[in-house]
């Protein structure tokens, strides 16, 4: 049961940076992105070159997955989403979808479809009060623990973030505040970028490496997001938690499998009782 | 006739019978399903379950009415919300659909899916004339859903749906009966979809979870924003040229030697993504542009500003 | 009607503007205004008021002619840009980011200004003079305000950027007639700093007691540009509908 738990509190974790992301960029550009899950997927292929292929440390990998997949989501919003941009949301979300194929090909183009994995030594699990605490969850909760200070930093305190929370708040408002929304929308995308490729090394630690790896965080990221109120970054990273724990408990009646039948069901109970997710952020009914 | 070309008919019926559904759920009822392959493989998997024991057409009635309800179910869940909900719904949905079919094995043969699915016809069709059968059944499925969405776009149905999603102001003024419409015309795109994977699963009379991947999804998409939203023709269409386009790349094979044939899949699902990308960017109307209605020729007596 | 370019804080010449694929909103407006007066623009419903001030503001791209402020072309700036130019704009309404607190709101009003001469501290305690409600309560929402606090909010923020040329877009809407007397009695205060006033307005008779010249528009275009004291509301009766016709 404590161990449930435990692992629950890191998937969350792990689950945080993503929703993070997914939920910025609902907040500035008002379109579910749906290449979160191949961008995750080209970050911890990135982190995979700079690890097994240049033979750099985890760390340094991590930050070059993190500029990589920073970089790529600047292109893609310069390229594609930013032509699209008064087009409406489901312009956008298929666009996405578009996005999504091409970064998870690129992937599988240059890897294949076979598995793969960091070069890391297995180190022993500690043992404390009969819960097995593995290293690298250690690994992930020490790094997402800072990467939200961070982004909460920046968020709350910084002239970016208050410029981030304007153009969210009142987009055409921004713009006459000398706020260009151009800018902004470019640097939440790196902002967002960063986060993902963090996560796809994370989450290349916790499983294999695979061209479809991101498509098992998909359900869960979203999940995490309307739980926290789309738009809302404090709710997802709480959402995530949830959805961690939820998941994680479930193996209690559950098998292993159904993990994400799990997020969906909480998904679809959100949008038949909650939908402004629990977290009362601001309606988001038509 | 050659074996590939019956092939090549039945994917590209298969391709047009999903864009007809999709193009009548987003591109005329104006409600976005990204679970398109969870639909048709839930079609595919009725008829393999069912036709052994209550006879082909029962079994496709049966797969078309399952994704007909599961799609109005989840079209009213989120329709009063803003449209990114339905999307996110649907896209869960295709990834469940899949997780289900590969554990629940009692029921879908996990893994290894469901064989000697009977086709249509079989006890009357003479030995070896099976292709000629499904083709002939193929083409006339195609031509008779073509035929029924025409009527149902042509209808004052039709109409009130095309409307409502060119005029936002008329569809919030309406309201409620509209919202129905919407929904029933979403609920009849799943039924599409359904029939799709049934047509799918008597051709291959094999199934299993691998053959419904998210790219079948991906695929409806660019045939929609191909033939250009609304319109069936235009569907038609886009679905021909893009399965052309991709049998076209088998042949890259040839010319690149060096090319594995995971790269090679990579390519080919790769210029999907950036065919859908351009055309959207390129071309927003599609290639064959829908005539554009004003609200009020339906509505004489709505009166809208601007 | 133009008298003296040298002076005019703001030029608009055949001007069009209109949404999406649809027809021009606003057909034609050639207009120019002297620098520290205020003209109010008023006009039937739907007479293309508004969309004319979002058009001089940058937010409806411009169909055709120019726009400029102090003698400056501004026509190709994106709106953040023409802040930098001189122009502040307060749209109705939603003129404040709710979400944030005041002092966040008076912090983006000049934080991406960086280099635009007349901003700082002095224009910070000069503005924050003029309305001192505001200054009092920095951390609370901005979505807590009432009506004609945020009013007062949105002004302030504008200001701050020094502009040469403020743009309101009905000021009074939503408000309760004593915050409008109010609201009215802090744009001239605004004026007598030195800052040319353009206000659209549906409250006729609130904008006629502060604005020097008025200019009605009907159908998109102008219809008349008279003094303020030579206009008398029954009179824009006859204007408003008959010549729409």
């Amino acid at each position: 049961m404590a161990q449930l738990f435990l692992n629950g509190l890191v998937t969350g974790l792990l689950l945080a940076l993503p929703a993070l992301a997914l939920t910025l960029v609902f907040g500035i550009l008002k379109f579910a992105n749906f290449a979160v899950g191949a961008l995750l997927t080209f970050g911890a292929y990135a982190g995979f070159v700079a690890n097994v292929q240049f033979g750099w440390p985890l760390p340094l990998a991590a930050a070059f997955a993190a500029l990589c997949v920073a970089l790529a989501s600047i292109i893609a919003d310069a390229l594609v989403f930013e032509r699209l941009r008064e087009r409406g949301s489901i312009t956008l979300l298929v666009a996405s979808m578009g996005v999504s194929l091409v970064v998870e090909n690129i992937c599988r183009f240059f890897f294949g479809n076979a598995a793969r994995s960091f070069d890391v030594t297995l180190a022993r699990p500690i043992r404390w009060q009969g819960v097995r605490i593995n290293h690298e969850q250690i690994v992930t909760a020490s790094v997402v623990i800072v990467a939200l200070i961070l982004v909460h930093l920046l968020l709350t305190a910084s002239p970016l973030g208050r410029a981030m929370r304007a153009v969210a708040d009142n987009p055409s408002l921004a713009a006459v505040r000398g706020v260009e929304r151009r800018t902004v929308a470019r640097i939440a995308w790196a902002l967002t970028g960063a986060l993902l490729g963090i996560a796809g090394v994370l989450a290349g630690l916790d499983r294999a490496i695979d061209p479809l790896m991101g498509w098992n965080y998909q359900i869960p990221i979203f999940a995490a997001a309307i739980l926290g109120g789309l738009g809302s970054p404090l709710g997802a990273v709480a959402g995530a938690l949830m959805i961690g724990l939820a998941e994680e408990m479930s193996a209690l009646i559950l098998p292993t499998n159904y993990r994400q039948v799990v997020s969906f069901c909480v998904i679809l109970l959100l949008l038949l009782f909650r939908t402004n997710g629990l977290f009362g952020a601001k309606a988001v009914r038509k | 006739m050659s074996a590939y070309l019956v092939t090549l008919v039945i994917l590209v019926s298969v391709a047009a019978l999903v864009g007809l559904a999709l193009n009548l759920q987003w591109g005329l009822a104006g409600l976005v399903n990204f679970g398109v392959s969870g639909f048709v493989a839930l079609g595919a998997y009725g008829v393999a379950i069912t036709a052994p024991h209550i006879g082909w057409l029962p079994a496709m009635i049966f797969s078309a009415l399952l994704c007909a309800a599961i799609s109005m179910a989840l079209a009213l869940l989120s329709i009063r919300l803003e449209e990114n909900y339905l999307a996110i719904v649907t896209i869960g949905f295709g990834e469940i659909v899949r997780i289900l079919l590969l554990n629940e094995g009692w029921l879908t043969g996990g893994a290894l899916g469901i064989a000697d699915i009977p086709r249509p016809f079989a006890a009357i069709t003479p030995p070896g004339g099976g292709d000629g059968v499904i083709l002939a059944f193929a083409i006339a499925l195609v031509a008779l859903v073509f035929v029924l969405l025409e009527l149902l776009v042509r209808s004052p149905f039709g109409r009130v749906l095309r409307a409502v999603r060119d005029d936002a102001t008329v569809a919030s003024a309406l309201g409620k009966p509209v919202l129905a419409l919407r929904v029933r015309a979403f609920a009849v795109g799943g039924a599409v979809m359904g029939l799709a994977g049934a047509l799918h699963a008597f051709y291959l009379t094999y199934i299993d979870p691998s053959q419904f991947t998210p790219i079948i999804t991906a695929y409806a998409f660019m045939a929609v924003i191909a033939g250009g939203r609304g319109s069936n023709l235009g569907l038609l269409l886009g679905a021909g040229s893009i399965m052309a386009l991709l049998e076209a790349t088998r042949f890259l094979k040839d010319l690149v030697p060096s090319i594995d044939g995971a790269q090679l899949s990579a390519l080919r699902l790769g210029m999907i993504g950036i065919g859908i990308v351009l055309l959207l960017i390129l071309r927003p109307q599609g290639l064959v542009a829908e005539p554009r209605r004003r609200a009020t020729e339906f509505f004489p007596n709505a009166k809208g500003e601007g | 009607m133009i008298e003296n370019r040298e002076t005019d804080a703001l030029r608009v010449q055949g001007l069009r503007a209109g949404y999406g694929r649809g027809g021009d909103i606003v057909c034609g407006i050639d207009f120019a205004q002297r620098a520290e007066s205020i003209i109010a623009v008023i006009g039937p419903n739907g007479s293309g008021k508004s969309s004319f001030i979002k058009t001089i503001a940058g937010l409806l791209p411009a169909r055709a002619g120019s726009i400029s402020v102090t003698g400056s072309d501004v026509t190709a700036l994106s709106p953040a840009r023409r802040v930098f130019a001189g122009l502040a704009y307060v749209p109705q309404e939603a003129n404040v980011f709710r979400s944030l607190t005041i002092r966040e709101n008076l912090k983006l009003a000049t934080e991406f200004l960086r280099g635009r001469p007349g901003i700082g501290r002095e224009q910070e305690e000069r503005v924050l003079s003029l309305f001192p409600e505001i200054a009092a309560r920095p951390r609370t929402l901005a979505g807590n305000l009432s009506g004609g606090q945020r009013q007062m909010l949105a002004f302030a923020c504008a200001l701050l950027a020094n502009p040469e040329v403020l743009l309101l877009d009905e000021p009074s809407a939503g408000l309760s007639p004593k915050i409008v007397s109010q609201t009215m009695e802090a744009i001239t205060r605004v004026r007598e700093s030195g800052v040319t006033i353009l206000l659209v307005e549906q409250n006729v008779s609130a904008a006629l007691k502060i604005a020097d010249e008025v200019v009605v528009l009907v159908a998109g275009r102008l219809s008349l540009r008279a003094p303020a004291k030579d206009v008398k509301p029954h009179d824009l009766a006859s204007l408003f509908f008959g010549k729409a016709a």
